[in-house]
């Protein structure tokens, strides 16, 4: 039983035994793509707190925009989201799974974004730098090269494809970290500011990106400071404002 | 066994990636290997001028400095990964090994087998200059026993490498501490001259640590030194130090990569 059909069958109660485990560990009956409990995050004990104990479930198959003014939150919630910085008190949850319990798994699950324009090596092509980041995401050997060429035709990169990326434009260069992003196919993405240098060429492939993945019933969660994104319709609308998730 | 192949591969992605890289600087070779030259020239003239006790002739001494030389480069790319580390902490590609499932831990790990499998290319060559060069004389009977040798080396310097790693995801600097390591190394290792010449406690710590036990053998092995001790405590020397301080430098490794994300300064550079 995957985690999908177990949320799928979530409208009958399941039993203990029926319980799928998930990469060595339980999951719970409440358990969605991404939840966060309780999360509390301070940068320095002088600062107010970041996060304040901050609750988010996201359900398969949904979108969520979170925005907020600069310096919110919003990118470290994701930070936390996606398993590269700990709360301080709290826990991030994929399929109640936290990434301290299962870090392997969780990083499969769940594919981050970040804002700006690092996290490429400059002096590989295009190819070259999906098929790395193919092999360290342990992409399935059947599945290799299907998956690089899929994100090569999708974000539109056969023809920068054995382009170095210190010679590309920024946009290319989202365009190509976008790919990454969604290369392994994850059930859980988490976008921070993706439209950043993009053309509407750029946003109209990420939509059809962000659409697919819905219709695998995926989980975005979307942050940007303002809520211009193209025609994205999302199903929740969230702002961050003192630490705490407020509907917009 | 799938998730085992999946992992080895990401392991050879992670070498492959640096090799290309390191093709990408087309220069760069041709540079280092002029700079072995040089070395190799200046230590050739300096063994004909200067003659060295303990050594039966100028060549002798030549063969003597030359695997000093050679090794160098081991040493050098042992304690180049942490600058790598941090060059991936600028880059922003180290938060995406981290937020791999292969991991920061093992990325760290897959990104010394480049440097070193192409140290021990450079060290070949100038092995060969040394040879075809400055007519440098090779005890060949023993010289296909380095290579397994010079593994276990590997396997007893790269330790020091990840440590320093540790060092440079907590304090984000790449090379405190390893110039003069390498420099502190290069004198107690016996590298151009031999370790009795050396006052007495620095004997000690020449003694303490593996790379003299690592010169010696390989010097042994590749020009028929003679040994300081007997290859049996050497090789247990080497074995020794990478049984203990590779699961050491992995533990410290993966702690401070955790400290990092508790603290949230795992994203700093």
């Amino acid at each position: 039983m995957t985690a999908r059909s177990l949320q799928a069958s979530e409208a009958t109660p399941l039993r203990a035994d029926e319980l799928e485990l998930l990469g060595g560990g339980r999951v719970a009956a409440d358990a969605v793509p991404l939840r966060l409990r309780g999360v509390s995050k301070r940068w320095r004990s002088d600062l107010p707190l970041v996060l304040d104990e901050l609750d988010l479930a996201l359900e398969p198959g949904t979108s969520t925009w979170v925005g907020g003014r600069n310096g919110i939150g919003k990118t470290t919630m994701l930070r936390v989201a996606a398993g590269l910085i700990e709360p301080d008190s709290g826990r991030a949850e994929v399929w109640g799974v936290a990434p301290t319990e299962n870090r392997t798994r969780y990083q499969q699950l769940v594919s981050f974004l970040p804002a700006g324009d690092r996290g490429l090596y400059a002096r590989l092509t295009v190819r070259r730098q999906l098929e790395f980041w193919a092999r360290i995401a342990m992409v399935p050997r059947d599945r290799f090269r299907a998956c690089i060429e899929e994100a090569i035709d999708t974000f539109d990169l056969r023809e920068l494809a054995e382009r170095r990326v210190d010679r590309m434009s920024m946009g290319q260069r989202q365009r190509l970290r976008i790919a990454m992003t969604f290369l392994p196919r994850p059930e859980v993405v988490l976008l921070d500011e993706p439209l950043t240098s993009l053309d509407t060429e750029g946003g109209v492939l990420l939509q059809s990106a962000v659409a697919e993945l819905l219709g695998r019933d995926g989980t975005v969660l979307w942050c940007s400071p303002s809520g211009e994104h193209l025609d994205m319709t999302f199903d929740t609308h969230l702002m961050l404002e003192r630490g705490k998730l407020v509907s917009a | 066994m799938n998730d085992t192949i999946t992992a080895g591969n990401a392991f050879l992605a992670v070498m492959r990636r640096d090799l290309h890289v390191y093709l990408s600087y087309r220069t760069r070779l041709v540079s280092q290997m002029l700079t072995a030259l040089f070395s190799l020239t200046l230590f050739y003239y300096v063994s004909r001028l200067v003659h060295v006790n303990g050594f039966g002739s100028s060549d002798a001494y030549f063969g003597f400095v030359v695997v000093g030389i050679s090794l160098i480069s081991v040493l050098y790319s042992c304690f180049s990964i942490p600058e790598l580390v941090r060059q991936e902490l600028i880059a922003g590609t180290f938060d995406r090994l981290l937020l791999s499932p292969f991991g920061a831990v093992r990325s760290v790990f897959a990104m010394t087998l480049f440097p070193l499998v192409y140290s021990l290319v450079l060290a070949t060559l100038t092995l060969g200059l040394g040879c075809l060069v400055f007519g440098l004389h090779l005890y060949w009977p023993t010289v296909p026993l380095a290579l397994p040798v010079m593994v276990l080396v590997l396997l007893a310097f790269v330790p020091f490498g990840v440590l320093f790693s540790a060092l440079t995801v907590v304090i984000k600097q790449g090379n405190v501490g390893t110039s003069w390591v390498v420099a502190l190394l290069s004198i107690v290792g016996g590298l151009y001259f031999p370790v009795s010449l050396l006052p007495g406690w620095l004997q000690t710590i020449a003694k303490i640590q593996p790379f003299t036990a690592a010169t010696d053998l390989l010097r042994h092995l590749l020009v028929n030194s003679s040994l300081g001790e007997s290859p049996e405590t050497s090789l247990l020397k080497l074995a020794g130090f990478a049984a203990v301080l590779l699961p050491v430098s992995i533990f410290i490794l993966a702690r401070s990569i955790r400290f990092g994300q508790r603290r949230g300064t795992i994203i700093e550079y």
